[in-house]
């Protein structure tokens, strides 16, 4: 009798754990309101020693990412049941309810000491090995995507609404020594600065999960040839057909064709098959193009770094400095062909100093790979400048 | 038997709903008075008033604003200070991108870069402000003090700039603005107004300044053309500061004792004011050329046209040029340098009087450069230059009422 009573008991004890346990059923999109933990939107599977993406999300990765100081990222990308994204000018709209995530971390050695490793694409995290900062969440709602930034606590129980940004002092570790650095999360504006690329009235918006950045394989190692879009559409979170005319409105005068605005798929700037101009533009289109667009916060400079504008002039060629303060480092002009000791451009790469540095935002180390690759690609352009204008 | 087994199956779930999910949760971060700010400013909603209240408050991250209608209010530009001394990240003390903003009564002090800066905004009103770097004049310091840049319906009333390494009060590549009432001093720039059109900049006091007030208009910009500019009433003093400018910016071509300098902008009325005592000249007009820097721009006009300077007054000045060729010219001359220099270059279907007229400047003196010619023959006759211009439009904007 007493057996009998027991076992429905624990079935509903075992249905109860299930549905109460901390593992999540599945990802919640608050359609309103600002979640004060990152628990509350059941994103992740977290325990002592690890953190995993809930199996529903996708995690992927973008052709080119943008440098932060040299953490990590592991980012997912979850639509609600029934919904699926559609192509709109070239580019994948997605419903409301998606929800985009950006996990930073570090890896870490025996005592806890951040690593400064290539870049990985882990999408479990073992708590052990590696160290997390933040996760970013963007969330698109009814009136458009809506940006909230989580900082974990030490004990990496939770992670914290923290809209005003954060700091956090980390030791990074890697060939050259240890290092410590103020590492920045940004607040609420500071992601808008980047994710709003026409300034100031345009929309926030995804730049990793766009159609360019995800031509690349969805698992190298079980199917190459399977891309990223491909598995969306796989998924039934794509439509299919992709409304594939790139946007050419763009009235270029130049010879050579804007190489950015486009679905076509981007040009990875580790790339070694690409050349050095291409990757010199992919890189900088990533990292500096949010701002150095037409339409973008630093048109007021009129160096247009996206890709859309390829005058001289323009990207930076025998260009004087508009605005840059000390951050012209002494320097004549943004680039000066075969001479990047003597380019703006390069020299705002290379420092440190949070008023003379390029990007403004999202780093507080200097990018020696970014540089190396910048520093070539203007050491083999030719011409020169002079004060009669651009010699060839 | 069975509300036993209930109770039992109550405190299974609720050990394991504590175990599980309502572990103590982990306390939420405490935010110091930044982000407390920070936070107020972005989530403020349109008609907020966000106050500074009295005392130095230590920053260390850029401030933003994105919200429009939004007016933050301190106690007083010597009482509410927000002091960024230990700034560690980001390229200015307080970025706005929002319409119908207000700021008064506080200062912002020690910015690693730009301390005040105001991109993209319509109706902005910045009143009884300081921008300070506290260290004197030093390369090293901020670009500019106060910075609206494209934007439209400014008023900068009561201000106070010291210490830029550009420009105290900055207005770019905007229109319709008000500079008055303000103080510029130790700048590289006192106030700079550069691509921009319709400004009426009045009423101001200009010194210690590398150059007291410029009027500039630049190639290669999104916004150019700059003109219908009004300087009056100001006293532009003893601006005499040597150029601390970091090099390779265009205003580190300004020579140490300007007065006022007026660069291939066209229609600017300039009457009322005080010159006093500016050691390489009063005033200066120059066209783009005068840099020596390339120019790729083929819609860009390098020429100024269009200048009536009248009715000002002229004391003292030009005695220690800081430029070669005026050097050359108080060399050939044991003469101070003139109060106003052109530097002589005409665009080609022009004539002197089409650049500059000049009246009524009590007993002003005067030099053509001859820029064109390599200086080769600098003129002191100002008689070509004896006409007057039709006077400019008064800038009217409802908050300067």
């Amino acid at each position: 009798m007493a057996s009998a009573c027991w076992r429905p008991a624990l079935t509903a004890i075992t249905l109860l754990t299930a549905l109460y346990a901390c593992a999540p059923q599945a990802p919640v999109f608050h359609a309103s309101g600002s979640p004060v933990r990152l628990s509350e939107w059941n994103l992740f599977v977290l325990s002592a020693d690890s953190l995993a993406p809930a199996p529903a999300a996708m995690v992927f990765a973008p052709t080119n990412q943008l440098f932060t100081d040299y953490a990590q990222k592991l980012r997912t990308l979850w639509l609600p049941p029934a919904t699926a994204a559609n192509w709109l000018d070239g580019e994948i709209d997605y419903p409301v309810g998606t929800i985009l995530t950006k996990t930073f971390y570090y890896p870490v050695d025996g005592e806890g000491t951040a690593l400064q490793t290539a870049p990985q694409s882990q999408s479990l995290l073992d708590l052990r090995s590696n160290q997390l900062v933040e996760t970013r969440l963007l969330v698109r709602r009814e009136q458009g995507w809506d940006a909230f930034p989580y900082v974990w606590n030490d004990e990496e129980t939770e992670a914290f609404l923290r809209v005003a940004g954060s700091s956090k002092l980390i030791d990074l570790k890697s060939d050259a020594g240890s290092r410590r650095f103020s590492y920045f999360v940004p607040n609420e504006n500071q992601c808008a600065a980047c994710h709003v690329t026409e300034h100031p009235d345009g929309e926030l918006q995804p730049l990793a999960a766009i159609a360019r950045q995800l031509g690349s394989s969805f698992d190298a190692d079980a199917d190459p040839a399977l891309t990223q879009i491909e598995e969306l559409q796989r998924r039934g979170w794509l439509s299919a057909a992709a409304n594939s005319t790139p946007d050419s409105t763009l009235d270029s005068t130049l010879d050579s064709k804007p190489d950015a605005v486009s679905s076509s798929p981007a040009i990875s700037w580790l790339d070694p098959s690409a050349t050095t101009a291409e990757r010199a533009r992919a890189y900088l289109n990533v990292h500096c193009g949010h701002c150095h667009n037409p339409q973008g916060a630093a048109d007021t400079s009129a160096l247009l770094l996206d890709g859309s504008n390829t005058a001289p002039i323009n990207l930076g060629v025998c260009k004087p400095p508009v605005a840059a303060g000390g951050g012209a480092g002494e320097r004549l002009f943004a680039i000066v062909p075969g001479a990047p000791e003597r380019s703006i451009l390069l020299y705002r790469m290379e420092s440190s100093e949070p008023d003379e540095m390029m990007p403004e935002l999202g780093r507080t180390l200097v990018h020696a790979e970014g540089v190396a690759l910048i520093s070539q690609w203007i050491a083999e352009l030719p011409g020169s400048c002079s004060t009669d204008g651009i010699t060839q | 038997m069975r509300g036993h087994l209930l109770k039992l199956l109550t405190a299974v779930t609720s050990v394991i709903l504590l175990q599980n999910c309502s572990e103590p949760e982990a306390p939420l971060p405490q935010l110091s008075f930044e982000e407390t700010l920070q936070l107020q400013l972005i989530e403020a909603e349109p008609g907020a008033v966000i106050t500074i209240p009295a005392g130095t408050h230590a920053l260390t991250r850029s401030l933003s604003l994105n919200v429009p209608g939004v007016t933050i209010r301190g106690m007083g530009m010597d009482s509410s200070i927000l002091s960024f001394k230990n700034q560690i990240q980001g390229a200015e003390g307080l970025l706005v991108s929002a319409n119908d903003f207000t700021i008064e009564d506080l200062a912002i002090e020690d910015t690693i870069g730009d301390a005040l800066k105001i991109n993209d905004s319509t109706n902005v009103t910045i009143r009884r402000v300081r921008t300070e770097w506290t260290g004197g004049a030093l390369t090293s310091n901020g670009a500019y003090g106060i910075y609206p840049v494209q934007s439209r319906n400014v008023l900068i009333d009561g201000a106070v700039a010291i210490g830029a390494s550009d420009a105290g009060i900055y207005v770019g590549q905007s229109t319709q603005i008000i500079v008055r009432n303000s103080r510029a001093e130790l700048n590289v720039a006192g106030i700079e107004i550069e691509n921009s059109t319709f400004a009426d900049v009045h009423d101001n006091i200009a010194t210690n300044n590398t150059g007291g007030i410029l009027v500039f208009d630049l190639p290669n910009l999104p916004v150019q053309g700059g003109r219908n500019t009004r300087v009056f009433n100001n006293q532009i003093i003893n601006n005499n500061t040597a150029n601390f400018a970091p090099e390779g910016n265009i205003v580190g071509t300004v020579p140490a004792g300007t007065g006022m300098m007026i660069l291939a902008n066209d229609n600017i009325e300039v009457f009322g004011n005080s010159f006093t005592d500016n050691n390489s000249a009063n005033v200066l007009i120059v066209s783009y050329h005068i840099t020596g820097l390339p120019i790729d721009d083929a819609n860009y006009d390098p020429f100024p046209e269009s200048i009536f300077i009248h009715d000002n007054q002229f004391s003292g000045g030009g005695t220690a040029p800081d430029s070669e060729p005026l050097a050359l010219l108080q060399a050939a001359t044991q003469q101070p340098i003139p109060d106003i220099v052109w530097d002589g270059t005409v665009a080609p279907d022009k004539q002197a009087a089409d650049i500059l007229c000049l009246r009524n400047n009590g007993e002003q003196t005067f030099a053509n450069l001859d820029a064109s010619n390599a200086f080769a023959a600098p003129s002191f006759d100002s008689s070509p230059h004896d006409c007057a211009l039709p006077n400019l439009s008064v800038i009217s904007l409802s908050s300067a009422q």
